[in-house]
C-alpha cells in the first residue's frame, strides 16, 4: 500500500515542473485572456468594460441568435443525414444513393434553410456591425489554409509515393525536402522577400517574363490573383467584388511560402506511413491484377489515411496560429489583404497597446480553433480507416 | 525491362523537381551572399568574383556577434531545460499507474492548440509581474526568453510514444536488481531514446532560433535579442543590400543546418513516431 503510494508521489514528482510551466504559460493564459478581455486594459488593468470588447469585435449580438441557430440546423441535417445512412435503419432497398426521395428533400431543405439563417440572418449582419479588422482576419486565414493545405498535402503524398518506390538516393531525397522545414523562417523568409519583389529584375518576375507575362508586383500587390488574371485577358473594368473575394497575389506568393517550407515535413512523416503499411496488402493486389492506380487508390490511400488525417489536423491548427511567415513577408503594398488572424491580434498588441480588446480577438480565435478541430474531428475523422 | 526503367527514370525526374524547388532558394542565397552589390541589384545568377567581406561587413553593421551569441545562449538554455522536463514528465505518463494520469495526458495534449495570439498578452502581464515580484530579472534577461518554454507538449508527447514502445521486459530486470523507477528513468530509459531526444532537441532548437514576435516584446534593448530579431531589422533597415541580407541569413541559417546534418538520419527516425498511431 504504501509502495503504491509511494508511486503515486513519485509520478507527481516528475511531472510536476512540466506541469508548473505548461499550466502557467499554457493553460492559465486562456483563463487570464478571457478575464483581461473583459477590461479595458493599456498597460494596466483600467475598468471593467464586460462583453464590450466582444460586441466590438463580433459584431451586433442581435445577430447572434440566427447565425448559432443557422449552425445547428446545417449540424442537425448533417446528424439527419449521418442517422438516415447508418446500417441499423438502412436496411432493406435503402441503399446509398436509393434513399426515399422525401427523406433527401428534406435533409436538403434543413440544410438550405440552415445555411439561409445563418449565413444571411446571422453572419452577414455580424460582419456588417462587427471589427472589419476581424472579419477580414478569418477571410484571409480561410484562404490561407484553403489555399495552403490541400495543395501540401497532395504533394506531399505524391512525394512520398514516390520516394517509397526508389531504394537508391532515397536517403538524400529526404534530406533535401526536409531542408526547408528547418532553415530558420526569418532567413528564408528574407530570401523568398527578394524572389518576390516587384523589382523587374527579381527571380518571380524573370520567371514570368520567361513565359512571356508582364511584370508582377507579387508581395506589395492587393489586388486578388482573379482580378489580376481579368486584367491580363484585357478587361479593363470588372466589378469590386472580384477582389474581396478571391485571395491577393501578395497572399498567394505568401502562401506559396508556406507550401514550400512544410512540403517536407508532411513527406517525410507520409514515408514512414507509406512504409508501415504491411507487404501482403501489395502482393495480394499484384495476385488479383491490379494496375498501378488502382493499388495507389484502394490500398495506399485508404491505409496511410490515419496519417493524412493527423498532418490535416497540424496544418489546420498550423495555419489558423500562423504569424512569422505572414509577418516577415508582409509589405505596405499588400495592405490587409495578407492580414491573417493573428497579424491583426498581434497589431492591437504591438502598435495600439490595447490588451484588453487584443484578447478578445484571441479568444475568439481561440474559440473558432477549437470547434474547426472539433468539426474536423468529428466530421473527417469518421472516414479514416484504421485498419481492423 | 525497358518500360521498367524508364518509369524509373521517370521517378527520379519526378524527385529531382521537388528537390530543386527545395534546394533553389538556398542555392541562390549563398550564390548571392557572395555577390557584390551591382550584382545583387541586377540579380545576376553568378558571383564575377567571390566577395567574403560580405559576411565580414555584414556581421559588423547588423551586430551580429551580440545576437548570435545571445541566441546561442537562449537555446541551449531552452533545449536543456525542455529536455529535461519532457523526460521526467513523459516518463510517468508512458509508464507509471498513478490516478489521473489520461486526463492530465488530455490536458497536456490541448495545450497544443492554442495559438500564440491568445497566450501572447496574458504570458508578458505574467512574466511582468514576476518580473516586479520575484528576486531575479525576468524582462530584457533570459528567463522570460526560455523558461515559457521549457514544456512542451509536443516533446511530452513523442517521448511517451516512444517509451511507451520500451520492452516490459527491461523494467522487470531492473527491478530484480533493484533499481526504481527514477535510476530505470536515467540510467537505461533515457540512453535508449536517443532518437526521439535528439528530435525533441532539434525541435526545441528551431523553435528557439525561430522566436521573433515574443522575443520583441519582453526585451528592449538588444542585449539579449536573438538573431531573429537582429536579421528581420537588419532586412529592413538594409533594404537595397541584397548581397549584405542574404550573407545575413546564411549566417543566421548555419547553426541550425549544421546541427541538422550531424543528427539527420535521428530526427527524420524521430519524427515519423509522431505521426503513427499508437
Amino acid at each position: 500500500m504504501s509502495t503504491r503510494i509511494r508511486e503515486q508521489q513519485l509520478a507527481w514528482g516528475l511531472l510536476a515542473p512540466a506541469l508548473v510551466v505548461l499550466g502557467a504559460f499554457g493553460l492559465f493564459p486562456i483563463g487570464y485572456a478571457l478575464y483581461v478581455s473583459l477590461h479595458r486594459w493599456r498597460i494596466k488593468k483600467e475598468a471593467v468594460v464586460g462583453f464590450d470588447h466582444y460586441v466590438r469585435a463580433l459584431g451586433d449580438p442581435q445577430y447572434l441568435l440566427p447565425f448559432v441557430a443557422g449552425i445547428g440546423l446545417v449540424w442537425a441535417a448533417y446528424r439527419l443525414r449521418a442517422t438516415l445512412a447508418s446500417p441499423i435503419l438502412a436496411t432493406g432497398s435503402s441503399e446509398r444513393g436509393l434513399r426515399p426521395l422525401y427523406v433527401r428533400i428534406a435533409w436538403g431543405a434543413v440544410a438550405l434553410l440552415g445555411l439561409w439563417v445563418g449565413l444571411v440572418q446571422g453572419l452577414g449582419g455580424l460582419v456588417e456591425t462587427g471589427d472589419p479588422a476581424l472579419y477580414n482576419g478569418f477571410k484571409v486565414t480561410f484562404f490561407y489554409a484553403v489555399g495552403t493545405i490541400p495543395f501540401q498535402l497532395s504533394l506531399a503524398t505524391g512525394l512520398a509515393y514516390l520516394l517509397f518506390k526508389i531504394t537508391r538516393a532515397r536517403g538524400a531525397f529526404r534530406t533535401l525536402f526536409f531542408l526547408p522545414y528547418v532553415t530558420p523562417i526569418i532567413a528564408s523568409a528574407v530570401v523568398f522577400r527578394t524572389i518576390f519583389s516587384p523589382h523587374p529584375s527579381s527571380l518571380a518576375n524573370r520567371f514570368w517574363s520567361f513565359w512571356g507575362l508582364e511584370n508582377q508586383r507579387w508581395l506589395y500587390e492587393s489586388k486578388s490573383v482573379v482580378a489580376l488574371l481579368l486584367e491580363g485577358a484585357g478587361f479593363a473594368s470588372y466589378p469590386a467584388w472580384v477582389d474581396s473575394i478571391f485571395p491577393s497575389l501578395a497572399l498567394t506568393s505568401i502562401i506559396f511560402y508556406n507550401i514550400w517550407v512544410y512540403v517536407g515535413y508532411d513527406t517525410v512523416i507520409l514515408l514512414a506511413g507509406l512504409s508501415a503499411i504491411p507487404n501482403q496488402y501489395y502482393e495480394a493486389a499484384e495476385m488479383d491484377g491490379a494496375g498501378e492506380w488502382q493499388v495507389f487508390r484502394h490500398i495506399t490511400l485508404p491505409l496511410v489515411s490515419p496519417t493524412l488525417f493527423f498532418l490535416s489536423m497540424v496544418a489546420v491548427i498550423g495555419t489558423f496560429k500562423a504569424f512569422n511567415h505572414v509577418y516577415i513577408l508582409r509589405t505596405p503594398g499588400a495592405r490587409d489583404s495578407v492580414d491573417v488572424l493573428s497579424i491583426a491580434i498581434f497589431d492591437q498588441v504591438f502598435e495600439y497597446h490595447n490588451a484588453g480588446y487584443a484578447s478578445a480577438m484571441a479568444f475568439v480565435l481561440f474559440v473558432a480553433i477549437l470547434a474547426l478541430t472539433l468539426l474536423q474531428n468529428r466530421v473527417l475523422g469518421r472516414r479514416v480507416f484504421y485498419g481492423d | 525491362m525497358a518500360t521498367r526503367s524508364g518509369k524509373a527514370r521517370l521517378i527520379y525526374c519526378g524527385l529531382s523537381l521537388g528537390g530543386l524547388t527545395a534546394g533553389f532558394p538556398f542555392a541562390w542565397m549563398l550564390l548571392a551572399s557572395f555577390m557584390s552589390r551591382g550584382e545583387s541589384l541586377r540579380r545576376a545568377l553568378l558571383p564575377e568574383r567571390v566577395q567574403w567581406d560580405n559576411y565580414i561587413e555584414a556581421w559588423q553593421e547588423a551586430d551580429f556577434g551580440l545576437y548570435f551569441e545571445n541566441s546561442l545562449i537562449i537555446a541551449i538554455l531552452q533545449v536543456s531545460g525542455t529536455l529535461l522536463f519532457s523526460v521526467m514528465a513523459a516518463y510517468p505518463l508512458a509508464r507509471m499507474q498513478f490516478r489521473g494520469r489520461d486526463v492530465v495526458f488530455t490536458g497536456v495534449l490541448a495545450t497544443l492548440m492554442i495559438p500564440e495570439a491568445v497566450t501572447i498578452v496574458p504570458n508578458f502581464l505574467v512574466v511582468t509581474w514576476l518580473h516586479r515580484n520575484t528576486p531575479f530579472a525576468w524582462l530584457n534577461s533570459w528567463p522570460a526568453l526560455t523558461i515559457p518554454f521549457m514544456a512542451s507538449a509536443f516533446s511530452i508527447f513523442l517521448l511517451r510514444q516512444f517509451m511507451r514502445g520500451l520492452p516490459n521486459e527491461l523494467w522487470d530486470a531492473a527491478r530484480i536488481e533493484g533499481a526504481g523507477h527514477v535510476r530505470f528513468l536515467f540510467q537505461i530509459a533515457v540512453p535508449l531514446c536517443r532518437a526521439p531526444l535528439l528530435t525533441v532537441g532539434m525541435f526545441t532548437f528551431i523553435g528557439s532560433w525561430n522566436a521573433l514576435a515574443w522575443p520583441l516584446l519582453v526585451t528592449n534593448t538588444p542585449d539579449w535579442r536573438p538573431i531573429a530579431v537582429g536579421l528581420q531589422q537588419f532586412a529592413s533597415e538594409a533594404g537595397t543590400e541584397i548581397h549584405l541580407q542574404m550573407a545575413g541569413a546564411v549566417i543566421a541559417t548555419a547553426p541550425v543546418l549544421l546541427a541538422y546534418f550531424f543528427i539527420q538520419r535521428e530526427f527524420t527516425e524521430g519524427i515519423s513516431i509522431s505521426g503513427l498511431k499508437g
